[in-house]
């Protein structure tokens, strides 16, 4: 059930659009924002009030990455796999963060602090190789810097001191 | 028009037609998997490739998504073209399942036959194939998602073509899913079609499955006669039985498509085992009998009646289920041996509706469903199509994509699967909307109509003074008078006698108007339009039959196709009347109520089974031709008995005309042809129109009752209306348990305002007490019904009968809430 407070707000969202419809992924972001991800139940009651049956919504929600239709951890990491990236070293990148974390690719670490996954060009070509965390994008990883982020995120929640 | 050449032939085709298209006319199937007439182009799936060798341009090109056009030169056949599509194909097969010997599909798969002509005979590809979870979609769809090759054919059917959305495309790339939100039943009443558009095996027929091949199976174009549209059907039979139900093309009357009651609704043709299963074998006072001692003994029966009371105290009753053949050897034998009738309509009110429409329906206005299609402005009055005659729904769907604005007028809370306005209006209050679209819309053309259109006109003004129109109708009568092909569609339900008169009336005066004006009706069956054409001048319906046997003027009756106890509205008079019979004999398929006390009882022939004629609602003549002869299933149940004999087990049965000539003495048992009994006024070739007399505006013109429409909304008084509903009303659905599933619980709709009155909330159960006893129902309450009528589906779960007429008043306070929901 979402909240009151949400629906409330997501009502008035929609009140404000020319067609409900256009509003379903900004929709599907207040919620995820609150709760992470969207839920069976969630997707529903969405639908519902933009006036969607649930498969319409779930066709823009399963096509979209940044929604995401099973939990997730509190960062998201996603790596970039298109051409510059992946001619320098997407995977290795892949790979280390599998390694360090103790996740495969799509998996979640068992804290709920990190889920890794792939992601298409980022337009940071000129830095590739390149990541996406929540918001915040990283360029010219190296293993030492993937080190020093994760271990801040780790310990402070914080994204302060990055680009 | 272009010209071009495909295969070094030359072909004239219509502006705008594909490549792919005008190759088809010239009998040159190019492959295609996303492409369908009915749904257009996407280019998709690249199957269609051809080359362009001159022309506009040149090179590789998908014939799907190309006009044709002048000068082009087009190979299907050239080497690189070729080797595009091997490559498609292989390509599109490299996630599909080897399945073919166990898939539902084989043997009929477009994926199949196009996979071996494109050359793709061996895979290359060693790689694991994609999997997906399959979901369960209802009672009549198989999923097996693992077989799709992504043409979007099905949610481009589902959702654009039919209006529903519970069945789409979700996540991307080779994740690609076809399917629901979560597992559950498909809501779209069209569903059924997914089994034919599917190229492959992803949407296969569960009634069917794992029944049949299709070489096995014996095929024949039949008709769908669940209601009186007549689709085009391809029916298949196997080991005697009807296994399934295909849609046929036809350009006027259903396109490409079926609904689903008349696609799984065929099973009450398959005689098996079970509470519903259909009589094969004669019977004499209930015990089986061989098949001429049944038709001797009816025969000497009704000649002992015959000269104990003279013919006339032989009555004879059809149906709307009725063929032309039957009900012209009901006619025949009427006119030859004296016998009372015959009766092919339950009560006068019925007969007078359909004769009305029948007669309204001038040639000129006249229009099919391929003609709704391409209406700019539709009229609904009277009538709910999707529950009346669904395929009439789609047509219309078709008509608002095109931008056609919909009105519907109707006491029901009638759903469509397109945007629609809808104005509740009690029966007695339709003809006052539609006077008041009307009017406005051809009164600046009103001066030069001439003597008898400008009386009606005149008529119009009258019925809709003093009415408000209500919100929304001043626009919608500006945009019916800048259409110009506006279509009326009504119902011969649940309206006045007069209405069906009227609308004609209103749809001439379009016409007049400079309008390509349109008229279609339903009719309550599939031979009802015969019916309205062979039941006499004598206005004598089921209802005057019975009077004529309480007075016992009447002894024996014979009905055919006909149960009484289905359609008659009055069951304790009905049961009380045919008590009094000395002889009754049936002929029938279902095994009604009328069939189990019937003195005599001689088994007919389904459609399936004899070659039958039927007029549809437009007046168009349609032949169903013999698929099989039915009998003993083979399949389930016991073996059929091991008898050496020429006789196909439970192949007792005779088409109804046959055994009522027989039973009349007028045709011997070795008559093979119905046609020359057949009226010629009503044979104009098949797939033609009857030629109908044109008709002039009603003479007094309707407007019944003359109310001024408030009367009953501050009385106590209700209208009781009883309706049709897609499934669970019919006798097709009483006899089909394939239809089971389908069937939801009946409802009664009641309109807001007065269900605040009377105290009653959405899904309490009421009792509605009646003369003849009460009835229990759960109540839906709606805005969308009209103010002052209460409206009951004709529900098989339903004692509704108990009101004795298919729409009486009911005082309110006889409305008591029994329980919450």
């Amino acid at each position: 059930m979402l909240p009151d407070e949400l629906k409330n707000k997501l009502r008035k969202m929609i009140a404000g659009a020319e067609s409900p419809r256009e509003k379903a992924i900004d929709v599907m972001f207040e919620i995820q924002e609150l709760q992470g991800w969207m839920s069976d139940e969630a997707m529903v009651e969405a639908a519902e009030l933009l006036g969607m049956t649930p498969l319409q919504l779930e066709e823009l929600a399963t096509f979209y990455d940044y929604i995401y239709r099973s939990p997730v951890g509190k960062y998201v990491i996603k790596v970039c796999d298109s051409t510059v990236c992946w001619l320098e070293g997407h995977q290795r990148v892949v790979d280390y963060i599998c390694s360090r974390l103790g996740i495969p690719l799509g998996g979640t670490t068992a804290d709920g602090l990190f889920t890794l996954l792939p992601v298409c060009c980022i337009g940071y070509c000129d830095r590739a190789p390149a990541m996406v965390i929540n918001k915040r994008v990283f360029g010219e990883l190296t293993t030492e810097k993937i080190d020093r982020v994760l271990a801040q995120l780790a310990q402070t929640a914080d994204f302060s001191g990055w680009e | 028009m272009p010209r071009l050449i495909i295969d070094e032939r030359e072909i004239e085709v219509p502006e705008g037609t594909k490549v792919i298209d005008a190759a088809e006319r010239l009998g040159i199937v190019i492959p295609r998997f996303c492409y369908h007439e009915a749904l257009g182009s996407v280019g998709a799936c690249r199957m269609c490739a051809v080359k362009f060798v001159q022309g506009p341009f040149k090179g590789v090109q998908m014939s799907c998504m190309v006009d044709a056009r002048d000068g082009m030169v087009v190979s299907t056949t050239d080497e690189e073209v070729v080797g595009f599509r091997k490559r498609v194909i292989e390509l599109l097969m490299k996630n599909h399942p080897l399945d073919c010997p166990v898939c539902d599909e084989g043997g009929q798969c477009l994926l199949q036959d196009e996979t071996v002509s494109g050359g793709h005979g061996l895979r290359r590809f060693p790689g694991p194939k994609r999997t997906y979870r399959d979901q369960y979609l209802g009672p009549y769809i198989k999923h097996e998602m693992n077989r799709c090759i992504h043409c979007y054919r099905c949610s481009r059917f589902y959702q654009e073509f039919c209006g529903y959305y519970d069945l789409g495309p979700m996540q991307i790339g080779d994740r690609l899913y076809f399917g629901r939100f979560s597992d559950g039943a498909l809501e779209s009443p069209f569903s059924g079609n997914l089994v034919d558009i599917c190229p492959t095996g992803v949407y296969t027929d569960k009634t069917a499955r794992f029944k049949l091949r299709r070489w096995d199976l014996q095929r024949a174009p039949s008709l769908c006669n669940l209601c009186s549209l007549g689709c085009n059907t391809v029916a298949n039979g196997h080991y005697r039985g009807v296994m399934r139900i295909e849609a046929r093309f036809s350009s006027e009357v259903n396109g490409y498509f079926l609904c689903d009651a008349g696609r799984f609704g065929f099973s009450y043709a398959n005689g098996a085992e079970g509470a519903r299963a259909r009589p094969l074998s004669p019977a004499i006072a209930g015990a089986p009998a061989s098949a001429s001692a049944a038709l001797d003994r009816a025969r000497e029966a009704l000649n002992d009646i015959a000269a104990k009371f003279g013919p006339g105290a032989i009555a004879v009753a059809g149906s709307g289920r009725n063929s032309l053949e039957t009900q012209s050897m009901l006619d025949l034998v009427c006119k030859k041996r004296g016998w009372s009738g015959p009766v092919l309509f339950p009560t006068p009110s019925v007969r007078r509706k359909t004769l009305e429409a029948v007669k309204g329906l001038d040639s000129r206005i006249a229009v099919s469903m391929g003609d709704i299609e391409k209406s700019d402005f539709v009229i609904i009055a009277g009538a709910d199509p999707l529950n009346e005659a669904p395929m009439s729904a789609l047509a219309l769907r078709q008509a608002a994509r095109n931008g056609a604005p919909v009105v519907t007028i109707d006491s029901r809370p009638v759903a469509l699967p397109c945007g629609f306005d809808h104005f509740p209006a009690a029966p007695r209050d339709i003809e006052r909307y539609l006077a008041a679209l009307v009017v406005k819309a051809v009164e600046s053309e009103a001066a030069g109509f001439g003597k008898d259109a400008e009386a009606f006109y005149r008529h119009l003004k009258e019925v809709h003074e003093n009415f408000e129109p209500p919100l929304g109708l001043a626009r919608l009568c500006e945009l019916l008078r800048e259409s110009k092909r506006p279509v009326i569609l009504c119902g011969t339900d649940a309206i006045p006698e007069s209405t069906p008169a009227f609308v004609s009336g209103c749809a001439r005066l379009l016409g007049l108007a400079g309008k390509k004006a349109g008229l279609f009706y339903l009719l309550p069956g599939a031979g009802s339009f015969g019916a309205a054409q062979l039941c006499g001048t004598e206005d004598k319906t089921f209802f005057e039959i019975l009077e004529d046997i309480e007075q016992g003027l009447v002894r024996a009756l014979v009905v055919a196709e006909c149960d009484p106890f289905h359609d008659y509205p009055d069951r304790a008079r009905l049961e009380s009347a045919l008590s009094k019979l000395e002889l009754l004999v049936a002929i029938d398929y279902f095994d009604s109520q009328a069939v189990g006390c019937a003195s005599i009882f001689y088994p007919a022939s389904t459609i399936f089974e004899t070659r039958s004629t039927y007029i549809n609602q437009e007046g168009r003549v349609q032949v169903a031709e013999r698929v099989h002869c039915g009998g003993a299933p083979i399949r389930g149940g016991n073996h059929p008995p091991r008898i050496y004999s020429g006789l196909v087990p439970g192949g007792d049965h005779l088409p109804a005309w046959k055994a009522l000539g027989q039973i009349a003495g007028l045709i011997g048992a070795d008559e093979a042809s119905a046609q020359t009994f057949l009226p010629p006024a009503l044979c104009p070739g098949e797939g033609k129109r009857v030629p109908m007399a044109k008709a002039g505006f009603p003479e007094t013109p309707g407007f019944a009752g003359g109310s001024d429409g408030k009367a009953a909304l501050n009385g106590d008084l209700f209208d009781l209306l009883t309706v049709e509903w897609m499934f669970g009303t019919s006798e097709f659905s009483v006899w089909s348990d394939s239809l089971d599933a389908a069937v939801s619980p009946p409802l009664m709709s009641i309109n807001s305002k007065d269900a605040a009155r009377i105290g009653l909330c959405d899904g309490d159960r009421v009792s509605v007490e009646l003369e003849a006893g009460a009835f229990e129902i759960a109540v839906s309450v709606s805005d969308k019904t009209a103010e002052g009528v209460l409206v009951v589906p004709r529900h098989k779960e339903l004692e509704w009968r108990k009101m004795k007429d298919f729409s009486v008043s009911v005082a309110a306070d006889k409305v008591r809430k029994i329980g919450a929901k």
